[in-house]
C-alpha cells in the first residue's frame, strides 16, 4: 500500500501530465456513495483568479496520486465535470461533518477529513474524526482529533457512518500512527532518489 | 560535457569565422534524451535578440567555442523550457529536488546523466520536460 493522505490536503495539488506540464489543480475530491473509493477530482485553473474548470479528472485517468502532484497521462483524459460527479458526490457535500457511530451504538464523533491511499489504488483507508469526550478519555483540554481506520465494512445511512466497534478501538493519534496500524511505512518526506 | 560549461560559449560559424553570439541555453527533448536545439544570444547591442539553432547545424563543441556549419535558423522554435533549475517529479507524483546540471556527449548531443539536488539520475529515466517539472521514471 502507498502513503496515506488526507483528502483536504489534496485541494490545490497540481495536476501534471507525464510530459511535465501542469494543466490544472485539484478543487475537490469525489467519493463513491459508500465512501470506499475516490471516483475522481473536480478541477480549477492554476492561476490565482482562475475559477472552476468545466472538465474534471475521472479516477481511471490518474496515473498516480503522489505526495506533491496528481500525475495524469494525457490532457485528453479529462472528461466533462458532470460525468465524474454522476456516480458519486463531492467530499464537502456529505461526508464532511457526518456522524460516526459504531455498530454497538456508541457515538464516536464527526468526520473532519477522509484519508485515502496514494498511488494507483484510490481506496479510502480511514477518517479523521473530532471524537466525543467519552470516546477518547483524558484531559478536558486535550484536542480529541483521532484517525480511525475505515475497515472492510462500513454502512452509510444518510449522514451517518457506521463502523465496526473493533476498528473504532484501533483509533490512531496521527497519520503516521494510522499508517503503522494499516501496515504501511509512512514514506519519509526527504531522501535519496528511489 | 556539462550544460553549465556549454552555456556562455561563443558560437562561431565555420564559413568565414564570424561569431554569431553566445550559447544561452541548450534545449533538451526528454523523450529521446537528445539536445535538439541551442538558444543563442547575440553579443552586439543592436543584435542582442535570441535565435535558435538546430543541433544538426553544429559541427563541433569544443572547450572554447561551438563551431556551426551554417547560420540557418530553426524553422519551428522549440518551447522555452530551461532544464537547469527545473523541479524534478517522479511519475508517482513525488518531488525529488531540482536539476543542477546535465552531462551530455558533445559529439552526438545525447544526454548521459543528470545531477539533481537529490543525487544523480541516469538519462534513461527521463520521461518528459514541461512547464511545471521534469518527470522521471520511478524505479
Amino acid at each position: 500500500m502507498h502513503e496515506p493522505m488526507t483528502v483536504r490536503s489534496l485541494t490545490t495539488r497540481p495536476v501534471v501530465t507525464l510530459g511535465g506540464d501542469a494543466v490544472a489543480q485539484v478543487k475537490d475530491t469525489v467519493l463513491d456513495a459508500g465512501a470506499g473509493h475516490v471516483t475522481g477530482f473536480t478541477l480549477s485553473g492554476r492561476g490565482l483568479l482562475s475559477g472552476a474548470l468545466k472538465r474534471a479528472l475521472p479516477w481511471p485517468a490518474v496515473h498516480s496520486l503522489g505526495h506533491d502532484a496528481v500525475m495524469i497521462r494525457d490532457l485528453r483524459d479529462l472528461t466533462p465535470a458532470a460525468v465524474v460527479m454522476a456516480g458519486g458526490e463531492a467530499l464537502r457535500s456529505r461526508v464532511l461533518g457526518a456522524r460516526v457511530v459504531t455498530d454497538a451504538g456508541t457515538e464516536v464523533g464527526t468526520v473532519l477529513d477522509v484519508v485515502v491511499e496514494g498511488g494507483t489504488g484510490g481506496r479510502v483507508v480511514g477518517f479523521r474524526i473530532a471524537a466525543r469526550k467519552a470516546f477518547v478519555p483524558g484531559s478536558r483540554h486535550r484536542r480529541r482529533r483521532v484517525y480511525v481506520p475505515r475497515g472492510e465494512t462500513l454502512d452509510v445511512c444518510g449522514r451517518t457512518l457506521v463502523i465496526p466497534a473493533e476498528t473504532a478501538r484501533r483509533a490512531a493519534e496521527d497519520l503516521r500512527d494510522l499508517a503503522a496500524r494499516l501496515g504501511v511505512s509512512h514514506a519519509a518526506r526527504k531522501g535519496p532518489l528511489p | 560535457m556539462l550544460f553549465s560549461r556549454l552555456v556562455g560559449l561563443p558560437v562561431v560559424s565555420l564559413a568565414g569565422g564570424a561569431e554569431l553570439g553566445v550559447v544561452r541555453s541548450p534545449v533538451l527533448d526528454a523523450g529521446s534524451g537528445l539536445v535538439t536545439h541551442l538558444r543563442i544570444r547575440g553579443r552586439l547591442r543592436p543584435a542582442r535578440k535570441e535565435t535558435v539553432l538546430a543541433w544538426d547545424a553544429v559541427h563541433a563543441v569544443g572547450p572554447e567555442a561551438v563551431l556551426v556549419r551554417s547560420a540557418v535558423r530553426s524553422p519551428v522554435p522549440p518551447p522555452r523550457l530551461d532544464v537547469l533549475g527545473r523541479r524534478v517529479l517522479t511519475e508517482t507524483g513525488d518531488e525529488r529536488g531540482t536539476v543542477l546540471d546535465v552531462v551530455f556527449d558533445p559529439s552526438t548531443g545525447r544526454v548521459l546523466a543528470l545531477f539533481t539536488t537529490h543525487g544523480e539520475l541516469p538519462a534513461h529515466r527521463l520521461l518528459g520536460l514541461g512547464d511545471y517539472a521534469l518527470v522521471v521514471r520511478a524505479v
